[in-house]
């Protein structure tokens, strides 16, 4: 799904890489969790990744157009927005140019936020918002989904929730998923495989590799 | 009143810029980038007095040199991405030089208070004709382009990433707060039109609503505020910069006080 080949990054030209001599292949219908420290640019890659960053060097190759994106819902976006739950989803379907009219409905009702609809998301609380961000990704039924850590911010009946429908995507509606986690238990829990970033590099194995717990 | 033809101008194009003003006002608050509206009416005082010492209609080269600055402020972002504010003060440098050079040296001076504080005499039937193109123009194009500027405003990576073209978006957007700018400077006067911008748009929000009404109450108080400001201007024998600024501080104060009456009676 994902080739990089010997990607190397950094913000600016006269400092050192922060990513160095990236090679990974993360394959199709897997669910890779990167990990590592604050600072480890985990966000980076998956910015390099979403073609919202220039690789200073090497090649990232994506075989699918449909990429859906759940950004850290705390910071990225501004939560006072006044808008409301479907307008979110509505704008979203529009740019997409998405035909069927019953699919904003469905959505809502699947992630169990149809009574939200008309609510203003400045007014949901994290695991509601964290929902609604996950229904705007999917949408356009991506191939490839990729979150930027979707449990932050969440209480623990919420982040199983939220765990519990990436599974579910992961298993059943077969969409490959890439997530930034600093929730290493789920991650554990979760993933078909761990990437972990750190010093610039990234080294990735399956889960089975781990069973034994992860060493950041 | 209505008997006068500059009162019947001063009403229609009124109507026209309390449509057109809140439509870019809602993003350009939202986006948090409200004092661009500042710097653009800066710099279409540059454009007035160019346009004056070239014997141009004001308006068309306001138009054109509020819309070279917008996009100047468009390009200078990528290289302060962390100081936007920064890129305003150079583009309102560069204006405000502009201007006073020009006018100072006697060859522009020509009725410059009328641009500067709004006057509902001075709005011909050709001025009309371009406000009427101009808004028209520009409402059609921010319908177009409705979900898009939403996207952008709320999520600009979301945006790119959901295929939307945010550069070429974003330049259209800037040579639409330069039409609003420049359609808005005869009635408003340039002191005020960042106001005319932001201030409706500020009264909507404390309504807590959804993007479509918040857009469509930033119009009925642009409405409300125009008027009411071009009205009393005639009674009063004031220029209506003036009176509309008042008209809509008041406003804002009435909706702040009503919502804090409505939470003691709860």
């Amino acid at each position: 799904m994902i080739q990089i080949d010997n990607l190397n990054y950094t913000y600016s030209t006269d400092t050192e890489y922060i990513l160095n001599n990236i090679n990974l292949n993360i394959e199709k219908n897997s669910y890779v969790s990167i990990l590592g420290d604050n600072g480890s640019a985990k966000t980076t890659l998956i910015k390099l990744i979403l073609k919202l960053l220039t690789p200073s060097t090497g090649t990232i190759l994506i075989n699918t157009d449909k990429i859906g994106y759940v950004p850290q819902h705390v910071g990225e976006v501004n939560s006072q927005f006044p808008i409301t739950v479907y307008e979110l989803l509505r704008c979203h379907y529009k740019v997409l140019n998405l035909k069927n009219s019953k699919l904003l409905n469905e959505v809502l009702k699947n992630f169990g936020i149809f009574e939200f609809r008309n609510s203003l998301i400045s007014n949901l609380s994290g695991g509601q918002m964290q929902k609604v961000f996950i229904a705007r990704a999917l949408l356009g039924s991506p191939d490839l989904l990729i979150l930027d850590e979707p449990s932050t911010g969440l209480d623990a009946q919420n982040k199983q929730e939220i765990y519990c429908i990436l599974k579910n995507l992961n298993l059943n509606s077969k969409v490959t998923i890439l997530s930034v986690e600093h929730n290493i238990e789920a991650a554990l829990e979760n993933s078909t495989h761990i990437c972990i970033l750190k010093e610039g590099t990234a080294k990735i194995n399956s889960i089975s590799n781990y069973l034994g717990g992860v060493s950041c | 009143m209505l008997e006068y033809g500059f009162m019947q101008n001063a009403l229609i194009a009124g109507v026209l810029i309390s449509i057109l003003c809140p439509c870019v006002g809602v993003f350009l608050v939202l986006k948090r980038y409200s004092m661009m509206g500042d710097a653009l009416s800066h710099a279409s005082f540059a454009g007035v007095a160019i346009g004056i010492l070239l014997g141009f209609n004001p308006i068309i080269s306001a138009f054109i040199f509020t819309s070279i600055c917008g996009l100047l402020i468009e390009k200078l972002r990528s290289y302060y991405k962390k100081y936007a504010e920064l890129i305003l003060v150079i583009v309102m440098t560069l204006s405000v030089g502009i201007a006073i050079t020009l006018i100072s040296s006697g060859r522009a001076s020509a009725s410059v208070n009328s641009y500067l504080f709004g006057s509902i005499l001075t709005v011909t039937r050709e001025d009309l004709l371009t406000v009427l193109i101009l808004s028209v123009i520009s409402v059609f194009t921010i319908t177009i382009l409705y979900n898009q500027l939403i996207y952008i405003t709320l999520d600009e990576d979301g945006a790119k990433i959901a295929g939307v073209k945010v550069k070429l978006i974003n330049y259209l957007f800037a040579l639409l707060v330069a039409a609003t700018i420049s359609v808005s400077l005869r009635i408003m006067g340039i002191l005020v039109i960042s106001s005319m911008i932001a201030m409706p748009v500020a009264a909507a929000m404390q309504l807590n609503q959804g993007f479509k009404r918040t857009l469509i109450f930033s119009i009925i108080f642009g409405f409300i505020d125009i008027m009411t400001g071009l009205i009393l201007s005639y009674y009063i024998d004031t220029a209506p910069g003036g009176t509309i600024a008042l008209t809509s501080v008041a406003v804002l104060l009435v909706i702040i006080l009503w919502k804090k009456l409505l939470v003691c009676r709860n």
